[in-house]
């Protein structure tokens, strides 16, 4: 680290990012926060309704339907993908033919645009020529047949299965880089000791990657709620809102019904949600660290 | 621990029923993976692999191999969707917005790690921040926004939100790194009598390289798959970028399945040549964080 006399140049240096990121990333939040207590449709001048929108919102059943997806999402992502990328790792994480391979294979739903995988997915649960009955009738579970996505009562899970296989990978990549770290002389030494692969595993393969596992957690708590693309673009929230999360609602209020004011509460709810779910997570995995 | 170590029988006969225990364990350990590999790489192929079969043959045989290959599909994509207007739209915005955040980035990163100044860490802790800010919850005054900046429904209106929220991950990627750098990195620039700025460019920029990469394709693949900011600042269908102009085709066509996947395919094919062509970086870039906590 260096002293520099002039703290003109060291503004000058930061200024252009931070102007940017300030206005396009961080203003908006608080602009919402403004907007939320107002009434208008985007055309009409602003009207001043002081907490209406938000005690509107909980009173609202679509909103917290929305809300409990939201949890749904969040649940599934954590208890699917964590636990299947964790076993998947630690399967691989020996030698095995075709590593690489399986690797490429495992990270691409990651990188494929979420645009790209919905539209996919739609088709793969369509009724009639879609492959996920297809399959079903294949294997003569025909009675299994189902309308994945149009059926309010599988909608969602049909979203959930989805979620969790578009990012299995990002987690089981993490992991396996994680599972490289672990020391093998630690695991030379338990195996010399008469450990097998289970107790090796569990006390001390898990042990040491521990840390990582609770950050991956957090992760796909925060990239859960970030959830919006996938589902505007499968269902866009239907069939009767059955699929809606919070952030589907926000759009469809705001955009299609021109409730700006409420849009922007919701916009607020989600923003709240967010932090508060994450700051949570970082107090436990500090915890659970110290 | 080869059977030719053992002393006595017994031990030889253990061996032998270790090793077939461990023989299934392998089977079992590559059948898993093989599952895995097919659940996560079929629905993609099923969908390529459909794209080239006629109307008639998907709807008798949705699910092998196309009796014959037809790219009659494609050519409707093509005509219809207008993919390759997208597509240059998706390019420039991506680019663009790329460029503007790597290059005040790496300048801001420059200041954040090789000086010392009182504000110096909360204005890290500030940059960093962001990546904690839900994208939809900033899209009601985003709108706005660009409404009263007058560029609402024009690639700028993509620019730059795309490069606001890629700063938070680059400047944790090129902080971070250009922290490492020995303070004797620059000594010696100055002794040749370099500024402050000469220093960034031809001693700090280059040897950044490496991490620089990573951010370009990380937050390039990132504003090439975006989508919410596009739905909603973007109204004129040549203006559109791919996620968005897939989606809307893919509403205005739902039924016909063919076509779509056909369009599908081919904003894949180039996303899969990329991945596949810079697969470590993008890995990296994408993990990185959590596995350094």
């Amino acid at each position: 680290m260096h002293l520099l006399k002039n703290p003109w140049k060291i503004g000058a240096g930061i200024a252009p990012a931070f102007l940017i990121y300030t206005i396009f990333c961080i203003v908006p939040i608080f602009v919402s926060f403004y907007y939320s207590f107002m009434s208008w449709n985007g055309f009409s001048p602003m009207q001043f309704v002081g907490l209406a929108n938000y005690k509107a919102i909980l009173q609202d059943p679509v909103f917290w339907l929305s809300f409990r997806n939201n949890i749904l999402v969040v649940l599934a992502s954590v208890f699917g993908q964590v636990p299947i990328a964790l076993v998947l790792a630690l399967i691989l994480n020996r030698k095995v033919k075709g590593a690489k391979f399986f690797r490429t294979i495992a990270f691409m739903p990651v990188v494929i645009s979420t645009v790209v995988i919905s539209l996919t997915w739609k088709m793969i649960f369509n009724v009639e020529y879609g492959m996920f009955n297809w399959i079903l009738q294949k294997i003569g579970l025909e009675f299994l047949r189902q309308n994945w996505l149009g059926d309010p009562d599988l909608a969602m899970f049909a979203v959930c299965v989805v979620i969790i296989w578009q990012y299995v990978g990002l987690y089981f990549i993490i992991f396996m880089s994680a599972l490289q770290t672990v020391p093998s002389e630690i695991l030379e030494a338990a195996e010399l000791d008469g450990a097998n692969e289970w107790q090796k595993t569990w006390y001390v393969t898990l042990p040491s990657i521990w840390n990582v596992i609770l950050v991956s957690i957090v992760l796909c708590i925060s990239g859960s709620l970030k959830t919006f693309d996938l589902i505007f673009v499968m269902t866009s929230g239907g069939p009767a809102n059955a699929t809606e999360v919070m952030a589907t609602y926000m759009y469809t209020e705001t955009f299609r019904g021109l409730r700006y004011g409420y849009g922007s509460a919701i916009s607020v709810l989600i923003f709240v949600f967010s932090i508060g779910m994450i700051s949570l997570c970082m107090k436990w995995l500090g915890r659970r660290v110290a | 621990m080869d059977a030719a170590y053992s002393p006595s029988r017994i031990d030889d006969r253990f061996s032998r029923k270790a090793r077939v225990k461990k023989r299934i364990g392998r089977v079992i350990v590559y059948a898993v993976l093989l599952g895995f590999a097919v659940v996560n790489a079929y629905p993609i192929l099923w969908m390529v692999m459909n794209s080239f079969k006629s109307k008639q043959n998907f709807a008798l045989n949705p699910f092998g191999w196309p009796t014959e290959w037809v790219l009659a599909n494609y050519a409707e994509a093509w005509e219809t969707a207008n993919i390759g207007t997208y597509f240059f739209n998706s390019v420039f915005v991506g680019l663009v917005a790329v460029a503007v955040s790597i290059l005040t980035g790496a300048l801001a990163a420059y200041f954040l790690s090789r000086f010392e100044f009182k504000l110096r860490a909360p204005l890290y802790g500030f940059f960093v921040m962001g990546m904690l800010v839900p994208i939809h919850a900033t899209l009601v005054p985003m709108f706005i926004l660009m409404q009263h900046l007058k560029i609402i429904n024009t690639h700028l209106a993509l620019i730059l939100p795309y490069a606001a929220f890629s700063m938070p991950i680059t400047l944790f990627l090129l902080t971070s790194f250009m922290a490492t750098f020995p303070k004797e990195v620059e000594e010696s620039a100055v002794m040749d009598g370099c500024g402050v700025w000469r220093i960034f460019v031809s001693v700090i920029l280059p040897m950044t390289r490496p991490v620089i990469a990573t951010a370009v394709i990380l937050n390039f693949i990132n504003n090439w798959n975006e989508f919410s900011f596009a739905l909603v600042l973007i109204n004129d269908d040549s203006l559109r970028t791919l996620p968005l102009g897939l989606a809307n085709f893919a509403g205005e066509h739902f039924t016909n399945y063919t076509g779509q996947m056909a369009a599908l395919t081919m904003v894949l094919i180039p996303t899969l040549v990329f991945y596949l062509l810079l697969e470590k970086h993008i890995v990296r870039g994408m993990t990185q964080g959590a596995v350094k906590g």
